[in-house]
């Protein structure tokens, strides 16, 4: 088990700092107890410092609880049905309640999380369910509106001395000599992140008998996003070559350093012929990412690393004296969201690359016209079945489930009928497949009625539904379309009359 | 069940192999005496390399050709591991119903060098008892000692003729018909390329099946990366990060190649030179950089973060008003 989780605080009074924070909370959980309805609860903070836990610990208080974070998909429909499941088992009486968990709320994403607010809001309206949402960014555009409808509880990085002292009580239990000041280098690093104090010490400790302040060396080295910002915001705000040199020296991907200096260049960068300057630094550094990655050859990547820093360095005028926010690349974020997408996009494009001999990248690349062809739902029906793909694969290429296969389908044979009068040359092939499709349509019901109102891409479809029965008997097809090619369209009597007999 | 037309027109036999009449020719007579060396096709998507290879292997192979054949494309997991364990089992077998097997493995020119050297080795060991096709788009990605341990064969793009021939045929027997301006349109878009030809040609006839002209422009422009134009007037208007970030929506989300991108801006960059958005002066300075970014991409840069560079160029041009 994970130090984080055999050490996490098994009651509210284990939780260190956040004295307030607590009060609010065991306050909230009492007023549900007698039967009032109290505004949802809103935790906001930085990560690990408690946020969870406090939920998790609510949680005891209530029968039940359900918990939905950023790695599930949080679209309108799913948050309200798996709520309402939550909801439906629970009764008016407390020992019924059961309480809603949602992590990370600011994560919610605009289009694939398409109307996750709005659901949340609902939610709270109806204010039948205790409710508990936690976010990282208290200044999160998306949580702006539900932040009125809740109470908000901030919670606050834990102190220096308090983390100190929890992870003296760890090595302790562990039985782990250590030096005082160890821990203490350990917490101020942490940055009253308690979790990740709890992880160095972990990585540092577990199995040994004693650490000191050569077992550091280990964390030092691991390199946080934080370090990685600071060469970032060293390689945009300076010209000074030294400075931009040592800022490199950070132990991460130089892909992931570049992204990230991409990422903030025109955050911190104004004038247009600036960017443009710095972006073909940074296009070159790419491009020697590219060729050390093909040929092997790791020696190109000290021209990325000067181009990405001193290059992009000295594409700027002068340094800007402002306060720019930098962020992590827009580039993961859009990744993480999408992996759902993704992962179905792969996915189909390796059956269909199965079927078809050829890669994802080359099946990609025939998405669009596959998306248009899906449109037709008889076409659609037999790639589905050709291509095996199920029903959530088929959505790739269209949004409509595909209609079960109907016995009858008057619609599309009458207008086939009444094309066939305008298209006499085309007479012979439509005969073939109407005729075909009077097979399957009940005789009386046939012909032209409803003509005006089909659409005009059912058409084609049908011809290869039909088609394919068509092959599948050819023999009789082939004397059929010959009957047909003489009579003209009224006589579907007789064309019926012919193929059931043929059937 | 016969899956899309690529598929179902897919000829089956060299004789039906369309274009390439310098190729085929030759590969029948490996299969007349026999023997092949290892082969390599190069060129580009969509003229035939695979359908030839498979043609290739059922008539040399014969009835088992199945069980004697061996395809790996690129999606599969092929790093050295595959290469020494999948292929080395595979090849170092005898073969069985057939004179010896196959080894099939598509866009050798994305396996990365160390992949091919090994790759190199399994071909020196196993001469006797198999032979590989190889294919790829630029023989320059592929190491030369395998180069010189293929007989080399460059297909060429399918010419508009050959394109509009097989197009017939396929929509004769799918019963749709199409006018001779909708035939010359698929052409020019498919650039030689039949597998797209035959998309088109499909997709086309779900929208009618008299197709026509219009039909197969509404097709190219419903099958080309959207949202183009609007990148490159937010670049055009100075708004940089609203331009990447829509670039960076396309590209990541909606999963858009580079190729595709960067085909599609120099399109829509013509056709504003033409409608006079872009003086003479502005566009010529444009295309030079595009084609110096395509040129990047093609190379095995990031393409997303070269496109980003070139929304850039962009960034210091006015639109003439």
């Amino acid at each position: 088990m994970l130090w984080t989780e055999k050490y996490n605080p098994k009651n509210f009074d284990e939780v260190l700092g956040n004295a307030k924070a607590k009060d609010e909370i065991e306050d909230w959980i009492n007023a549900w107890m007698v039967g009032e309805h109290p505004k949802p609860l809103l935790l906001v903070g930085p990560p690990g410092t408690g946020k969870t836990t406090l939920a998790h610990l609510a949680a005891q208080e209530f029968a039940d609880s359900i918990e939905l974070n950023a790695s599930d998909k949080r679209s309108y429909d799913i948050l309200l049905r798996t709520i309402g499941e939550a909801s439906a088992t629970s009764s008016l009486f407390n020992q019924g309640l059961k309480l809603i968990i949602l992590d990370e709320v600011d994560g919610i994403h605009g289009t694939d999380d398409r109307g996750g607010v709005r659901a949340i809001s609902k939610i709270i309206k109806e204010g039948h369910h205790p409710l508990i949402m936690m976010a990282n960014d208290p200044y999160s555009k998306r949580i702006k509106s539900l932040k009125t409808k809740c109470q908000v509880i901030n919670i606050k990085k834990v102190h220096t001395n308090s983390i100190i002292a929890l992870l003296k009580r760890i090595c302790i239990k562990e039985g782990v000599d250590f030096e005082e000041h160890v821990l203490r280098t350990l917490a101020k690093q942490s940055k009253g992140d308690l979790r990740s104090a709890i992880n160095d010490l972990e990585i540092m400790a577990r199995g040994k008998k004693s650490i000191t302040s050569a077992d550091l060396e280990v964390i030092s080295k691991k390199d946080d996003i934080h370090n990685i910002f600071d060469s970032v915001r060293t390689v945009l705000k300076s010209k000074n070559p030294q400075r931009i040199r040592e800022a490199m020296r950070v132990e991460a991907d130089p892909a992931f350093i570049l992204e990230l200096i991409t990422e903030n260049v025109p955050r911190e960068y104004e004038k247009k012929d600036e960017i443009e300057e710095a972006y073909e630094m940074i296009s070159q550094a790419d491009t020697y990412l590219g060729r050390a990655f093909q040929t092997r050859n790791y020696g190109y990547w000290k021209y990325t690393y000067d181009l990405m820093s001193l290059g992009v360095a000295l594409s700027k005028d002068e340094t800007y004296r402002k306060f720019a926010r930098y962020a992590n690349s827009s580039v993961y974020t859009l990744l993480s969201k999408s992996r759902a997408k993704r992962d179905l996009r792969d996915r189909v494009a390796d059956k269909i690359g199965g079927k078809t001999h050829s890669s994802r990248r080359v099946v990609r690349e025939q998405f669009p016209y596959l998306e248009m062809m899906f449109q037709d739902n008889d076409l659609a029906r037999e790639l589905a079945d050709y291509f095996n793909l199920d029903d959530a694969e088929v959505k790739l290429f269209r949004s409509r489930k595909i209609p079960k296969m109907k016995k009858t389908k008057p619609k599309k044979s009458s207008q086939k009928d009444t094309e066939n009068k305008v298209e006499k040359k085309e007479s012979s092939a439509v005969a073939k497949k109407e005729g075909k499709k009077e097979k399957e349509v009940k005789p009386q019901k046939s012909a032209p009625r409803k003509t005006k109102s089909t659409p005009k891409k059912s058409k084609p479809s049908q011809n290869k539904d039909v088609k394919k029965l068509a092959k599948e008997k050819e023999a009789s097809n082939q004397k059929n379309s010959n009957t047909k090619k003489k009579s003209s369209s009224p006589e579907d009597k007789e064309k019926q009359v012919s193929l059931f007999s043929f059937k | 069940m016969q899956g899309p037309w690529v598929e179902k027109y897919r000829p089956q036999t060299l004789e039906e192999v369309v274009g390439q009449d310098h190729i085929i020719p030759r590969l029948k007579r490996y299969v007349e005496e026999g023997n092949m060396p290892n082969l390599m096709f190069t060129g580009p998507a969509g003229v035939g390399k695979t359908t030839t290879a498979l043609a290739l292997a059922k008539e040399m192979l014969g009835e088992y050709w199945r069980q004697n054949f061996l395809e790996l494309n690129a999606s599969d997991a092929r790093g050295i591991d595959t290469v020494r364990n999948d292929i080395k089992n595979f090849s170092r077998l005898k073969s069985v119903g057939a004179p010896f097997r196959i080894i099939f493995l598509d866009e050798v020119d994305n396996m990365t060098k160390d992949a091919q050297h090994a790759l190199r080795r399994e071909m020196e060991m196993y001469t006797k008892t198999s032979s590989f096709i190889l294919s790829c788009n630029y023989s320059s990605k592929i190491i030369d000692p395998i180069q010189s341990r293929c007989a080399i064969f460059r297909f060429t793009p399918i010419k508009g003729s050959q394109i509009i021939k097989r197009l017939k045929i396929i929509a004769e027997a799918e019963n749709v018909t199409a006018t001779a301006g909708a035939l010359e349109s698929i052409v020019y878009f498919a650039e030689g390329d039949m597998r797209r030809a035959v998309n088109i040609l499909q997709a086309s006839s779900t929208i009618d099946n008299q197709i026509t002209e219009e039909s197969v422009h509404e097709v190219i422009s419903k099958a080309k990366p959207q949202d183009v134009r609007k990148i490159i007037n937010s670049a055009l208007d100075g708004k940089f990060m609203e331009a990447r970030d829509l670039l960076r929506e396309v590209m990541v989300v909606q999963g858009t190649s580079g190729e595709d991108m960067i085909t599609q801006i120099y399109q829509e960059v013509s056709k504003m030179a033409m409608e006079g958005l872009l003086d003479q002066e502005t566009y010529i300075d444009l295309i030079e950089n595009i084609g110096k970014f395509d040129y990047r991409i093609r190379e095995g840069s990031n393409p997303r973060i070269q496109l980003e560079a070139l929304l850039t160029k962009f960034l210091l041009k006015d639109k003439e008003s």
